[in-house]
């Protein structure tokens, strides 16, 4: 079969870049915003004080400008497999489908009837009947997001499937294995504490932004303490969670680290193990296979990585050599599946099961071989195929070293944020420090560029594969024209670009009027606590 | 009458959460986190409200 047009897949590569970055600029707030307004709903409920209704009500209006937003820009996302990755939907369709629909029709329903619940329901429900709706609102939205990391999880590190020679399809044996998914896991915790980080600091930066104009004090008082406890303790989670995530990706992906990293050269190659450094700056160099302009902090690396001063990180040159065996029993299981299509020869398959887990790895030699034919690899010009194809296995270092390097600072910066916000909050001490206030309202957009710079880590550092070691990215789009996706790639740029001057637009507006009186009606006869303090 | 249903749907939940538990603790080490955490700053940060209307009932009205 004749390879998809290179421009082709790296237009489509733009495409699902482009709207998933713009999905996942109203992602995290969901998730985060959810669980602060149930927060808040939980103490009104608790004590019965109209304030806390006031802030789930004028916090639960900004957050459904965002997840209406949200919403639209999502669903394209889903038909985007079918229309731009037809080759990955045949593939891993049957696996991969199964998180989408169960999120579908699960988690969004769940999500979007409750959310209706908590909107429309302040008076048809009684105060614990909606709070519950908040709580099942704010499940619900992570429900969500917890269906789509499992099937990015499968994508990273392929678990529950297993590849079937008559239908050329990876299928599902456990779907246990994988909704269990190590990678599922901590993905999903990792991701979904990042949104709660987004969330505080949103409710953070806007309450800062009242109690430097001295409006709402009590109100922004409030929100502020509440959005900074949860935040201090979410940043911290997020920190370490990253740093779990990275170690597992150590252990399935280890291009992706030695990427992360900028390690070219084994980390003990040039001292003993446990002596390298960790780079706090450097330029990497595709080309040479090497660094310029670093500055590290020897002693670093491994225990960051490996949580080990004994392991030496193998590097990406270590790597790029490994993979070369992987390449000629990769061929080998090609040349047998071949045969096996053709005459249904038991002894082909039996040839095919022997080389079945480097299969993918045949694949990225077909882009080299004579007339992408693999049948024409000889042991003539083997070397020169295998070369170049070891050389396809790295991804981009540049840009994985640097958005990991952006993301990490941006979770520390948080840390250091709240911690500082949380302890003046506590102490009442706010409006003596403007400067902290100020810093609040100017990184309230801090978090989602964090998240964005998270999922280019991920997603490039994964590179070249679209299901880590079965399927190459380059063999896994639709074989459009090349007329069709500048013009749907410009088309999605335009419509997106719309929605989000629409959500600033709305957020700006709203967060600039306030709570309103008119949100909460005329005040309840009789506010009571459901617990009443004892006599 | 009524407090001995609200009892009976109480501890209903309290063992389908040890339930959940048992099984996100052995298959899902990560998703049992995400659960028990979740709860934890929720919590913390409505104790944070609270602690703040004490201040408050105390005398303290800077912010």
């Amino acid at each position: 079969m004749p390879l998809i047009d290179p421009s082709v897949v790296d237009l489509s590569r733009l495409q699902f870049a482009l709207t998933a970055l713009y999905h996942f600029l109203f992602v995290p707030l969901t998730l985060g915003m959810t669980f602060l307004l149930a927060a808040m709903e939980t103490v009104y409920v608790i004590t019965g004080r109209q304030i806390y209704k006031e802030m789930t009500q004028f916090w639960g209006k900004l957050f459904a400008i965002n997840f209406a937003i949200g919403v639209a820009t999502g669903l394209t996302m889903e038909f985007e497999f079918g229309t731009n990755w037809s080759m990955y939907s045949h593939f891993v369709g049957d696996v991969f489908g199964t998180p989408l629909a169960i999120e579908g029709l699960m988690a969004f329903f769940m999500e979007s009837t409750f959310i209706g619940l908590m909107f429309f329901g302040w008076d048809r429900l009684s105060r614990p009947g909606h709070l519950a709706v908040t709580w099942l609102t704010a499940l619900g939205s992570n429900l969500s997001a917890l269906w789509i990391l499992i099937a990015n999880g499968f994508m990273q590190s392929p678990k529950g499937a297993s590849f079937n020679p008559d239908t050329m399809r990876l299928e599902f044996n456990s779907f246990l294995n994988l909704v269990f998914s190590e990678d599922a896991q901590a993905k999903f915790v990792h991701t979904s504490i990042a949104g709660f980080v987004t969330g505080a600091l949103f409710v953070m930066g806007i309450s800062a932004f009242y109690i430097l104009r001295k409006q709402h004090r009590e109100f922004a008082a409030r929100s502020f303490r509440m959005a900074a406890l949860f935040g201090v303790i979410s940043s911290l989670a997020v920190v370490t969670l990253g740093d779990a995530l990275g170690r597992l990706d150590y252990l399935v992906q280890p291009t992706k680290i030695a990427a992360v990293e900028g390690l070219w050269q084994d980390s003990d190659a040039n001292g003993p193990a446990g002596a390298a450094a960790w780079l706090l700056f450097a330029l990497p160099d595709q080309q040479a296979q090497a660094n310029h302009f670093e500055i590290g902090v020897p002693y670093v690396l491994d225990p960051l990585i490996a949580h080990s001063f004994n392991t030496s990180i193998p590097g990406l040159i270590t790597l790029e050599k490994q993979v070369g065996p992987r390449i000629q029993s990769g061929i080998q299981a090609l040349d047998a599946l071949k045969a096996y299509g053709q005459t249904h020869d038991p002894q082909a398959l039996a040839s095919f099961k022997a080389h079945e887990s480097d299969m993918g790895y045949g694949f990225l030699a077909q882009r080299y071989a004579p007339n992408q034919d693999l049948g024409q690899i000889t042991p003539a010009n083997q070397d020169a195929v295998l070369a170049q194809a070891e050389k396809d296995t790295l991804p981009n270092v540049f840009v994985t070293f640097w958005s990991f390097r952006l993301m990490m600072a941006l979770g520390f910066f948080f840390v250091g944020l709240f911690s500082f916000a949380a302890y003046y909050s506590l102490k009442n001490q706010l409006e003596r420090h403007p400067f902290l206030l100020k810093l609040c309202v100017w990184s309230i957009p801090l978090p989602i560029l964090a998240c964005e710079f998270g999922w280019i880590t991920a997603e490039a550092g994964r590179q070249p594969w679209s299901v880590f070691g079965w399927l190459p990215t380059f063999q896994a789009a639709s074989s459009h024209n090349l007329g069709y996706m500048i013009f749907s790639l410009i088309g999605f740029a335009v419509l997106y670009s719309a929605f989000i001057a629409a959500e600033l637009y709305l957020m700006f507006k709203y967060a600039r009027l306030g709570p309103q009186p008119h949100l909460t009606g005329a005040p309840e006869s009789s506010p009571s606590p459901m617990f009443a303090p004892a006599e | 009458m009524g407090k001995t249903f609200t009892f009976i749907g109480l501890f209903l939940v309290l063992c389908l959460a040890l339930l959940l538990a048992v099984v996100a603790g052995d298959y899902g080490p990560w998703y049992f986190a995400w659960m028990v955490g979740t709860v934890m700053i929720v919590l913390i940060a409505a104790c944070g409200a609270i602690m703040l209307d004490n201040q408050r009932q105390n005398g303290n009205g800077e912010v």
